[in-house]
């Protein structure tokens, strides 16, 4: 019985009306996230079924593939692709991705038939056939980037080719094994205004790997700085040290001026620490990809970010930490104890953390209207900065700039009135408190 | 003697119709020790607040030193040094390094610093334990820390809330007669909140009842003790909020 009590009463301290809305906060962010995924997921394996094709072949062979494309299940939609300039092609037909079949297609496919075999790894195969497959890359993340389609198109054509080359000649089990491979994917990927040929899934390995850790330093050193912050406001409101400070003869501003700076220079000190730890980190674990790509092409389609690129970086990751200094200002004044500051916390790892996950799965264009909800987050935009600067982007870069810069002057605003006015001693954030009528009454009286 | 201090009609209203603290006027002379005594939230707090420059007055005004609370409270910051019922202090400074930084703010300069931090020094009486970090202080310790910072620039008017909570008797007393001494030696005033009577009875030339926003009573504790006829000041302290209370009409009190 005794043991019942003792529960009731750590329960009743550790389910206070804070913590259950911070439960239900994140839970409903949860479902909010997983419902975006979903969506998204569920538009890539629908076009997935979809293949768009130039067919450049005369010859019967490419009509028989295409026919078995159609019966395989797939959506074939026919253009013309009249000349190599890729990047204006994909622009004026409005398409990211396309199949080129060459012209010599069916002379190839009859080389196959008549087993005409070549040289490979020490062992004679079928020459395989060449398909060309063009690809844009539209964003860094995951969804946003061709490595799904090059992946369909290959497998897509070469089941058709199979199929055409089995019907045309009754094969022995020999023969099967010789053209397991019979198509030559011949890659060519278009980024921004350029093109490059080159296997779209390697650069999107490539580039996934180098992007990921743009926004792991960025929502470190947001969690980080609230947190350093909050905490320093919080611990000289209640063990009032901050009135002591605030009745000695110096100005306000000059006490928050120096936290601001302090908590400034220590998350830069950290995120250059951060960044130097975790590149070495990255060069072990993208050395083998990077090896694999030629870096001539990875500077000739400008996946690679320059100086100017790196400052322009560096800008909104700044922006952002002086956002999350001005709004971890204004949650720490209002933290009435320690675990209060901790819960206090949320919102801005909320604010962190969604867009930081779905800038890593998800293309924020593509989000129809929820794109909105999404740029209205200040740190969004530094999370799609670096993709934004490699892809070209730069009108929603400077877009994004501006509108933190905006966020900032009017956080900042509210954070030095706050800390200039009475409420900085006066104002707490107390969701378990409840009203007392009674006592509201008597002061009213006093 | 010259006033140090002159409060006028100070009011602090949080909300419509509220009033923290309403119209209290009172002065503190040169070298003098004022107390302001009252139950919990009679509005000591916020009084000491508004003339420590940390809240807005709503009405009225309070002059330190010749310096305006409402026009010139950086001029007030110059005067006073503030000590809060039980404040802390930076846990990871070590006593010595929470001087410094002190004397840092408080003095014109260096030599003034050295001067600050020596007079802290030997006043706190923490010997060796100023090298620890305070983390490692126990209360009584912080509070002879804070109360020797708050000395130790010798301001026209030192106002300290509660200032010997979290003292055992000896050292309460030490503080006491520090006040006394600092007050007669360097003529240096003090507002005092305390709730401990005896405290306020041998340290204090005048009190001030405050109940429920108003200042009820100021004088000396004898004439005090003598107009209602009483031995002690708590009896005055009981008598003066207890008549104050009848004194409220039926409809305020519902």
């Amino acid at each position: 019985m005794k043991f019942v009590y003792l529960l009731k009463k750590e329960l009743k301290e550790l389910l206070t009306l804070t913590t259950i809305l911070t439960l239900v906060v994140s839970v409903v962010a949860l479902i909010a996230l997983g419902g975006v995924m979903g969506n998204v997921m569920e538009e890539t394996t629908e076009n997935a079924d979809k293949i768009t094709l130039c067919n450049k072949d005369s010859g019967s062979y490419s009509k028989a593939v295409i026919e078995a494309l159609v019966t395989a299940g797939y959506e074939v939609n026919e253009i013309e692709i009249s000349s190599d300039d890729y990047v204006e092609e994909l622009n004026s037909k409005d398409i990211s991705d396309v199949v080129i079949i060459p012209e010599t297609f069916s002379s190839q496919i009859e080389d196959v038939l008549a087993g005409k075999t070549v040289e490979k790894d020490g062992e004679k195969v079928i020459a395989p056939v060449d398909v060309e497959y063009v690809t844009r890359m539209n964003s860094l993340s995951i969804t946003g980037n061709a490595d799904v389609g090059s992946t369909v198109a290959l497998s897509a054509i070469e089941g058709a080719v199979k199929s055409v080359v089995y019907a045309s000649k009754n094969m022995s089990v020999e023969e099967i094994k010789l053209i397991e491979s019979p198509v030559n994917l011949v890659e060519t990927t278009v980024v921004n205004n350029k093109q490059a040929k080159e296997s779209s899934t390697l650069l999107s390995a490539y580039v996934m790997m180098t992007s990921m850790f743009v926004p792991i330093v960025v929502y470190i050193l947001i969690i980080y700085s609230s947190q350093m912050i909050m905490n320093a406001v919080a611990t000289e409101k209640i063990d009032k040290t901050l009135e002591t400070l605030l009745s000695a003869p110096v100005s306000r501003l000059s006490v928050l001026s120096a936290k601001m700076i302090a908590a400034t220079i220590v998350s830069a000190v950290y995120a250059v620490g951060f960044m130097v730890g975790y590149s070495y980190m990255m060069d072990g674990m993208t050395g083998s990809i990077a090896g694999a790509v030629d870096s001539s092409v990875i500077s000739e389609l400008g996946l690679k970010m320059s100086v100017g690129g790196y400052i322009l970086l560096g800008a909104q990751m700044f922006l952002s930490l002086l956002i999350t200094l001005a709004i971890s200002l204004i949650l720490g004044a209002l933290a009435k104890d320690a675990k209060s500051s901790q819960s206090l916390l949320m919102p801005i790892m909320f604010m962190a953390m969604v867009p930081y996950m779905l800038s890593m799965f998800v293309d924020f264009k593509t989000l129809g209207a929820l794109k909105w909800v999404m740029y209205a987050i200040p740190y969004t935009h530094t999370f799609m900065a670096q993709s934004n600067i490699i892809l070209g982007d730069m009108t929603t870069y400077f877009g994004g700039l501006v509108y933190q810069i905006v966020m900032l002057a009017i956080f900042m605003t509210l954070a030095v009135r706050l800390f200039m006015s009475d409420k900085i001693f006066t104002i707490s954030l107390d969701f378990g408190q409840k009203k007392n009528k009674y006592a509201a009454k008597k002061n009213k009286k006093a | 003697m010259a006033n140090v201090l002159e409060v006028r009609e100070l009011s602090k209203q949080y909300k419509k119709g509220v009033y923290a603290s309403e119209k209290v006027s009172f002065s503190i002379g040169e070298g003098e020790i004022f107390a302001l005594i009252g139950p919990n939230g009679a509005g000591k707090t916020t009084t000491i607040r508004m003339i420590a420059t940390l809240l807005k007055a709503t009405e009225g005004d309070a002059v330190v030193a010749g310096h305006s609370i409402i026009t010139d409270p950086a001029g007030v910051r110059e005067s006073i040094t503030y000590l809060p019922d039980e404040a802390g202090a930076y846990k990871t400074m070590t006593g010595k390094q929470y001087l410094e930084f002190m004397a840092g703010i408080f003095a014109p300069d260096k030599e003034q610093a050295k001067i600050y931090i020596q007079r802290a020094t030997d006043i706190c009486g923490l010997g060796d334990r100023l090298g620890d970090k305070i983390g490692s202080y126990s209360r009584g310790m912080i509070r002879k820390l804070l109360l020797s910072r708050a000395v130790m620039s010798h301001p026209k008017l030192a106002i300290l809330d509660e200032p010997t909570s979290g003292l055992d008797i000896i050292n309460a007393l030490e503080i006491r007669r520090m006040i006394k001494d600092l007050a007669r030696e360097y003529k240096m005033s003090f507002l005092l909140s305390s709730h401990n009577m005896l405290e306020i009875e041998f340290v204090s030339d005048r009190v001030g009842i405050i109940a429920k926003g108003h200042l009820l009573e100021v004088g000396r504790p004898d004439e005090l003790k003598e107009k209602h006829g009483v031995k002690n000041l708590e009896e005055v302290f009981e008598r003066v909020v207890k008549d104050n209370e009848i004194c409220i009409s039926p409809e305020e009190r519902a």
